[in-house]
Order: C-alpha cells, then structure tokens, then sequence
C-alpha cells in the first residue's frame, strides 16, 4: 500500500538521491523500483483507459452482440443469428425510417452545406458580417431539444408563426398540418435542423476561405476569369479540404439527430416521421424489443463509419496538401 | 438567383485593379441583390428566436388570445411564467443538476485526458498510437450503439438514476476529445522547456503539473466551454439513464415540461427553453471566440 502511494511524485528521484550522494550502489530492491518506475506511465492511461472503456467502448461492442440475439426488456435472450437484420428487411417502419434518414441527409446537404457556402461567400465581404455571422450562428449553441420546443410552436397548425404569415400574405392554401403530415413533417424537421447547423458550417467555410492561397485566384483573375467562372473553376476546387470535411460532418450529424425528432413528432405520427435513431429509440426502450433495436444501432453504424472513413481520408489529403 | 450573384459580391470589393469599369453598374446591383437577400435570411433566422424571447413575456390567455406575431402587453409577465417553468416539472433542479455535470464532467475528463496525453507524448510508453486509438475510438460511434449495454450496465450495478452514474458517463463521453486536444497541444511544446524543472529533479507528476499545465490554460479553456456545451444541451442520455427530479438533467427536463402529460401552457414551456438556453447564450456572447476556434479544432484538428 505505502509504495504505490508513494511512488507517483518521487518516481524514483528523490529516493535514489541520498543514496547517490552517499555513494552507495543501487540496493538489491532496485530492480523492483525499476519495474514500478516501468509501470509508471501506464498508470497515467489508466483513469481515461478506464472510463472510456467502461461507459463506451464495452457499451459499443456489447451491442454488436445483442444485435445478434432476440433480447427483450427483461431477457437478455439467446443467439438468433441474423434473423433481426432479415426482419429489418421487411420491415415496413424500416424502410420508412431509412427514406426518412435519406430524406434528412439530402436535405442537409443542400440547404447547410449549400446555404453555409453562399453565407460564407457573401458575408466574407460584408461590413455588416461580423454581427450577421453571430446571429447565424446563435442557433447553435441551443440544444437540439431547445429548438424542437421552438419550432414545435413554429409549427403550430392554429396559431403557428408560419400558419399565421402565410395566412396575412394570402397563401393560407399552402398551410398543412406542417408536423401531422407525411412527408411534410419530415421537410419541417429538416427545415429546424438547418436553421440550428447552419452557423457551424457556415464558420467552417468561413476558416477556409480565409486560408485559401491568394496567388491563383489572382493569377485566375489577370487572365480574366470572373464571377461564376471564377468560383466554379478555381474558388470552389480550392476550398475542396474544406469542403470535404463541411460536407461528412454535416452527413455524420443529421444521420444521428434524435432530440429534435423526439420533441418534434416522436416520429409519429404512426411512426411517419422516424429516422433510423428514432427507430432504435422506439424499438430498444418504448417497445423493448433491445435486440432488433440494437440491429438498427448496428446498421446505423455501418453507414456512418463508411462515412467516416470518406471523412478520415479527406483529412489526411488536407495535411499533405498544406 | 442568389447563386448567381454570390461570386459578383465576392469580386466587386477586392479586386479594385484588374476589374474593367463597365461591369461596375451591374455588379452594383447584383451586389445589392444579394444584400438584401441575407438580410432576408437574417429575418428569418431572428424570428425563431424572437418566439423564444417574447412568448414567455405573455400570460397564457394573452397567448391564446392574440397572434404569436403580436407583441406583449405586459412584458414583466416574463418573470412569472419563468418561476413557474423553474417550479414545475423539476426543471429548476434540473438546472442545477445539469450545471453540475457541466462542470464536473469538463473538468474530470481534461484531468483525464491530460494525464494520458502527457504519457503518450512524454513518457516511456509502449504502443503510443495504439492507446491513443483506443481511447479516441469512443467517439467514432453513433451514440446509438451505447444506449443498451448502458442502460443494463446502470440498473445491474445500480448508478441508475443517480448523480454520480450521470457524471461518471458525462465524464467519459468528453474524455476522447480531451485527449485528442491536450495530445496535439503537449506535442507542440518543445520538450527542451521541461529540462530546466528535470535538473532540479522534478518528478514526471511535477512536471506535468508545474511546466505543463500552466501552458495550456488556452486549449483548456477551450476544452470547458466545449465539453460543459455539450453535455448541458444532451438530451438522449440523461432521458435514458435517469428519471427523477434531482438527477434528471435539464433537457429532458424541458421535454418533460412541454410533453403531453404536462399542464404547463406555451408561454411556460417557452420561458423552460429560455432557462435552458441561457446559460450556452451567455457562454457564446461572452467566450465565443474560443467556442469557434474550438469548432475548427473538432472539424480539422488545428487551431486557427
């Protein structure tokens, strides 16, 4: 007990000092202090080893397994083989779940990733654009929870914001029950969402216009090229890196979006609005089948790593292009 | 529309000298154009929050009686409909429960991560990147793949719905970008300034606490905003590992508010979502500087 107390603060140079001073040659318990002091720096690892393993990586793992098995609330049930990804297949709700979330990730490319582009484009040359790119950004620092009970007021089919402009501009004919009705209510959700992500991406291409090499984009100019021709053939090649990590964190992000859904519809109504986080939701804690829930996890990860790797690589290429 | 005028406005302000002059009427307008089309965009992204703002100014009848558009008649209303958001749903301990793990989660994770990090850039390590992976690995999965085993992992060792099981998880979910931050900041300190406190014999404990530490006040300042953000705006794990007041933190406290079970009109949900997000408000007028350099660090692994 006493010597791994003692051992972090000395890690051996205080005590092997007056032995020096005396002259004396390391005593016979050397070797051990020496295997300790070989163990030190792993006990710097352990803490973070330790958390990360327990709460995620073990938590991870295990839902490959249970992904495998026909658990429920109260089993933890037996093997099943690939039985829940086969009834994925033919799972109604799934398929709407995942057109939903081919819904949610289109939509976010474009309006987030486009929108953050043409903002960053705009207001890059702006006086005003300090103050324009906080309130853009404001949104952001709310929790998706946060701007699912705003927009859910939005919303409001009676006395809505949006119900009640279109109804004082003259298009009440475009009103609709914006969250009952499918796909609608998906479009709405998407709609919040943008509202909320667009300030990061828009900072993002912000950072990478500002790190843009100046020599082409003049050179581009002195030969005369201008305007659209300019931003496709040499602005928009340039800002690629960027562009490519804007574009996978947006994905990676709007795959997963749970909290805004939830307040929002909860995916309904009649399950119409789910995406595939939703549906694991549904599946593993308000109906508790946990093992198709966990096969919906699995699935959801598949995607997203083939995203990641799509993400990792565009990294690494920005390092050796700088 | 607004596409094609975009490259337009980028070019009319920088590019004085090459432009020739007959384009400058039109580019004038095209300019202006795209002006008032994000001065459009700004409308529409302020109204959102204006509704936040104003509705808890109302009194529920005012509320049902009148347009969301219209303003409030009596604004001090605010104050009422905010106590009773705070009184209501558990919302106000919510609060500081959440304020809770903010903190103790931000700071146990740097402590953490700085701990590893010092041992992978600094120490006689086996495996270096290795470690590193693994731990970074935490954070590549959707969180979705961590709520099962999670939930069983909580009610079998009983930290279900209790304070120390929530702080233990805000924990660990901050670790791996605490360590991918203090990693890449501890490898750009030259390892020459640690000689001088070696010469006096300082332990490897000492030297991380006395040399090292002290340098990164900037990427930990970082690390707290960041982290305390996050797990103050978590909605899914607080829904999934707690359920009493006390504990519960504050966003499923705000659903709980606005969910159907819940008497609490409008104008009281709204004044709960405007408790809920003050704090990360405040954070980002006050420090959002470090809050953005913190947003490229996590998109491209630089600090600007």
């Amino acid at each position: 007990m006493a010597a791994p107390l003692a051992r972090p603060a000395p890690a051996g140079a205080a005590p092997s000092a007056p032995a020096r001073e005396a002259g004396l040659a390391p005593p016979p318990a050397g070797s051990r202090r020496r295997a300790l002091r070989r163990l030190t720096p792993y006990l710097y690892l352990l803490p973070m080893v330790l958390l990360v393993g327990i709460f995620l990586l073990y938590p991870a793992v295990k839902t490959v397994w249970v992904a495998f098995t026909d658990a429920t609330g109260t089993s933890a049930g037996s093997f099943v083989g690939f039985d829940n990804f086969s009834r994925l297949v033919n799972d109604p709700a799934f398929r709407t779940s995942v057109r939903n979330t081919v819904y949610w990730v289109i939509g976010a490319l474009v309006l987030q990733v486009g929108l953050g582009l043409l903002l960053a484009l705009i207001l890059s040359n702006m006086r005003a654009g300090d103050w324009l790119k906080r309130l853009f950004y404001l949104p952001a620092t709310l929790s998706g929870a946060a701007v699912g009970v705003i927009w859910f007021y939005v919303f409001n089919p009676d006395q809505g914001l949006l119900t009640s402009f279109l109804d004082a501009v003259g298009l009440e004919s475009l009103t609709t029950r914006w969250l009952a009705d499918p796909p609608i209510n998906t479009f709405a959700m998407i709609f919040a969402a943008t509202w909320q992500g667009l300030g990061p991406a828009m900072i993002l291409f912000l950072v990478g216009l500002q790190n843009l090499p100046r020599e082409p984009i003049e050179a581009a100019r002195v030969d005369g090229a201008r305007g659209l021709r300019l931003f496709w053939h040499v602005t928009l090649p340039l800002l690629r890196p960027m562009s490519a990590v804007v574009v996978a964190i947006t994905l990676i992000n709007n795959f997963k979006v749970f909290d805004l859904i939830w307040v929002m519809t909860q995916g309904g109504p009649y399950r119409s609005s789910e995406t595939l986080a939703v549906s694991m939701y549904r599946e593993s804690f308000v109906t508790f089948a946990v093992g198709y829930g966990a096969s919906i996890a699995v699935v959801l990860t598949l995607i997203v790593t083939i995203l990641s790797v799509f993400y990792l690589r565009s990294m690494f290429r920005k390092v050796e292009v700088y | 529309m607004e596409a094609a005028s975009v490259p337009t406005a980028r070019r009319t302000p920088p590019a004085p000298a090459p432009t020739p002059r007959r384009s400058r009427g039109a580019g004038a307008i095209a300019f202006s154009a795209t002006k008032v089309g994000v001065l459009l965009l700004a409308v529409a992204w302020i109204v959102p929050l204006a509704l936040l703002a104003v509705t808890p100014m109302k009194s529920f009848e005012e509320y049902s009686d009148t347009s969301q558009w219209s303003l409030p008649s009596d604004p001090l209303q605010l104050f009422d409909n905010m106590k009773e958001a705070w009184d209501s749903a558990g919302l106000g301990s919510a609060f500081l429960a959440s304020l809770s793990y903010g903190l103790v989660g931000a700071l146990v994770a740097i402590l953490c991560g700085a701990l590893g990090a010092y041992a992978i850039t600094r120490l006689e390590l086996k495996g270096r990147f290795f470690w590193f992976l693994l731990v970074f690995s935490g954070t590549l999965f959707p969180f979705q793949m961590y709520l099962i085993p999670l939930f069983q992992l909580y009610t079998d060792t009983q930290l279900y719905d209790t304070w120390i099981g929530m702080a233990l998880f805000y924990s660990a979910i901050a670790v791996p970008f605490c360590l991918f931050v203090m990693r890449g900041f501890f490898s750009t300190i030259p390892p020459e300034i640690e000689d001088a406190a070696k010469l006096d014999g300082a332990s490897s404990w000492g030297i991380l606490w006395r040399v090292l530490m002290p340098l990164a006040r900037g990427p930990i300042a970082v690390l707290i905003l960041f982290q305390f953000t996050w797990i103050w705006n978590d909605f899914m794990f607080g829904l999934v590992l707690s359920t009493s007041d006390g504990v519960r933190p504050i966003m499923p406290a705000l659903v709980g508010l606005q969910g159907s079970s819940s008497t609490a009109g409008p104008p009281v949900v709204l004044a709960g979502a405007l408790i809920g997000s003050l704090p990360t408000i405040a954070l980002f007028l006050l420090l959002g500087r470090y809050l953005l350099s913190g947003l490229t660090l996590t998109a491209t692994g630089k600090d600007e």
